[in-house]
């Protein structure tokens, strides 16, 4: 896990510098073989990864935006969503920012950014149908677009495999 | 520490007496401040600043340890709190809130009980809108969110009320304390453990019990912040209804949270009782508190986190452009249409959209046929219009739409008064 974090990141800083010298471990130069290359970096592009504040965010095909929502367990853990306070687009966010916020069961709790950059575009669907993130926290219950400044942000954040064993962790 | 004091005279010295000012500055660095770090901390607010007393409790959420468990037990002055994501022109009676000053306020409701003007504050937890006062207790927890339920500290209110023979407290399925008004029930009575705090052998089918205490929470990644109110003794029954009715409810369609009303009584018991009772049900959860009871109040403006909250909950941006969208029509909303404006089928018309406090969309007819005259409204904040007359463009003298202008004008004003 941690070799394939580290490897994840390198590889990322990789991609906008276009240059191997900077890839320090060999399995970062095998991920980079001409004939996996295609097949690794789309694979990578599309995982969707977690935060430790429930917050998942998964990259387009051109790794420019990412799309931002609450995850399947925090949305269960919340209750019903009676309210979404989306952003505004083109706010400008370091990772960890408040990006919106949602009340359920007289509670309000803040959605953060799990990267850095500008909100492209928020889910106008919520505003009339707030159960949506209950409904479909990982789909249609999206929050935000993102312009990603970095995408090497993304890749220090846990896995679907990561996450599941952090939110097991936080329940028992 | 040399130059700590005179920023402490410049803030506080306006407020208090010279005893006061130097018992403040004895405290410049609040003390009070020591035990933030502490394991467990229970504090006190000596102040009945309903700005301030918030913005405590939010300074405590945010700096205290992840691991820690903190008790804040305070008591305001006459204020109407709304939720986080509540519509104040929705929950409230807004020409109440300087009923002292206001002759509005004074035709509305010639007597309102109340000698000084009450504070709006919209909180930065969820839920609903409450009255504050003298006679009702608010306590706070914040725990660890990992170990946290939206009942747990209910319950920990109810075995304190118990403690002092309030039998009747019990938890409901809303997360509130409730006291049952029926007669006591022998059979259940024995079939009850004393320990279950969601019921009483007074329940009764058939009498509603009344809520003594509601509550609310603010969720971080770490913390859950879980407060509620306490009715223990408000001399302010019989006027609350009044402030939180508001006139301009038949017309609005809100997104957001609604107020769910509740019938409320007094429970009849000392605040100090009262306290003594939280304390000591939060000590055998959570253990005791290191360095006792800490008193805190106005020297906690020293902490810049504190006194940041306390401008921001003041700011009239804050209470009134976080309101969720919402439309306001005069035929009033799609599950209960009213003719607010009477003429039958070519009644004026009043409807706008204010998003986030800002009229975005508005059209105001005299009558079905003639243009509208709102567009003077689009882009104005809607708590920054002190008299429709000057938004609401006036037909040209002589012209047969006076008397409608008349009507809809003072119709406005009085859905949607001066704030």
């Amino acid at each position: 896990m941690a070799s394939a974090a580290v490897a994840g990141r390198a590889f990322a800083r990789s991609l906008t510098s276009q240059s191997f010298a900077r890839c320090a471990r060999p399995q970062v130069l095998r991920l980079r073989a001409p004939a996996s290359r295609t097949f690794a970096a789309s694979a990578r592009a599309f995982e969707k990864k977690y935060t430790e504040d429930h917050e998942w965010i998964e990259l387009s095909s051109d790794k420019k935006t990412g799309t931002i929502g609450v995850s399947a367990y925090a949305a269960k853990a919340l209750g019903d969503v009676v309210y979404v306070e989306l952003p505004s687009v083109d706010l400008e966010v370091s990772a960890g920012e408040s990006i919106g916020a949602v009340e359920s069961v007289k509670s309000a709790s803040d959605i953060m950014t799990p990267v850095s950059g500008k909100i492209v575009e928020a889910n106008a669907v919520l505003e009339d149908k707030p159960g949506t993130i209950n409904q479909s926290p990982e789909d249609e219950g999206w929050l935000a677009k993102i312009e990603v400044a970095d995408a090497a942000e993304i890749e220090g954040l846990m896995d679907a495999e990561a996450y599941s064993a952090f939110t097991e962790q936080a329940d028992s | 520490m040399i130059f700590r004091i005179p920023a402490c005279r410049a803030s506080l010295g306006i407020r208090l007496s010279p005893a006061a000012r130097l018992h403040a500055r004895c405290y410049s660095t609040p003390a009070s401040l020591n035990h933030l770090n502490a394991k467990v901390q229970s504090y006190t607010s000596t102040s009945s600043d309903p700005y301030l007393n918030l913005s405590i409790e939010h300074h405590l959420l945010q700096t205290s340890p992840p691991d820690s468990a903190v008790l804040f037990l305070y008591t305001n002055r006459p204020s109407i709190i709304i939720g986080r994501n509540q519509n104040p022109w929705l929950e409230v009676n807004l020409a109440l809130l300087n009923a002292t000053s206001n002759q509005t306020a004074h035709h509305v409701l010639p007597s309102t009980g109340l000698s000084s003007p009450v504070d709006l504050v919209r909180r930065r937890s969820g839920g609903g809108t409450v009255f504050h006062d003298s006679g009702n207790v608010n306590w706070t927890v914040i725990s660890p969110s990992a170990a946290f339920t939206r009942d747990k500290h209910a319950e920990m209110v109810v075995r304190a009320l118990r403690s002092h023979g309030i039998s009747r407290a019990r938890v409901n399925e809303r997360h509130d304390v409730v006291l049952d008004q029926g007669q006591k029930s022998a059979s259940s009575a024995t079939n009850l453990s004393p320990e279950d705090t969601h019921a009483t052998p007074y329940q009764d089918p058939a009498l509603r019990p009344l809520k003594v205490s509601g509550s609310a929470y603010k969720l971080t990644r770490a913390r859950a912040l879980h407060h509620g109110t306490c009715l223990l003794n408000s001399p302010n029954l019989n006027v609350i209804p009044h402030y939180l009715h508001s006139p301009a409810k038949p017309f609005i369609t809100a997104r957001g949270v609604e107020s769910v009303s509740s019938p409320v009584g007094n429970i009849l018991l000392e605040n100090e009782k009262f306290e003594d009772g939280v304390r000591e049900h939060f000590a055998g959860m959570y253990g005791e508190p290191e360095g006792g009871v800490i008193e805190v109040g106005e020297d906690w403006l020293e902490v810049e986190g504190v006194r940041k909250g306390v401008d921001e909950l003041k700011s009239l941006e804050w209470t009134y452009l976080q309101t969720p969208q919402f439309t306001f029509s005069s035929r009033g909303t799609a599950d209960a249409p009213v003719d607010r404006l009477p003429g039958d089928h070519d009644a004026p018309l009043v409807e706008f959209t204010a998003r986030y406090g800002v009229v975005t969309q508005c059209n105001v007819q005299l009558t079905p046929d003639s243009p509208s005259i709102g567009d003077g409204l689009i882009g104005k904040r809607l708590h920054e219009i002190a008299d429709w007359t000057e938004v609401l463009a006036q037909p040209e003298s002589g012209s047969h739409h006076g008397s409608r202008w008349a009507q809809v004008t003072e119709y406005l004003q009085r859905a949607l008064p001066r704030v």
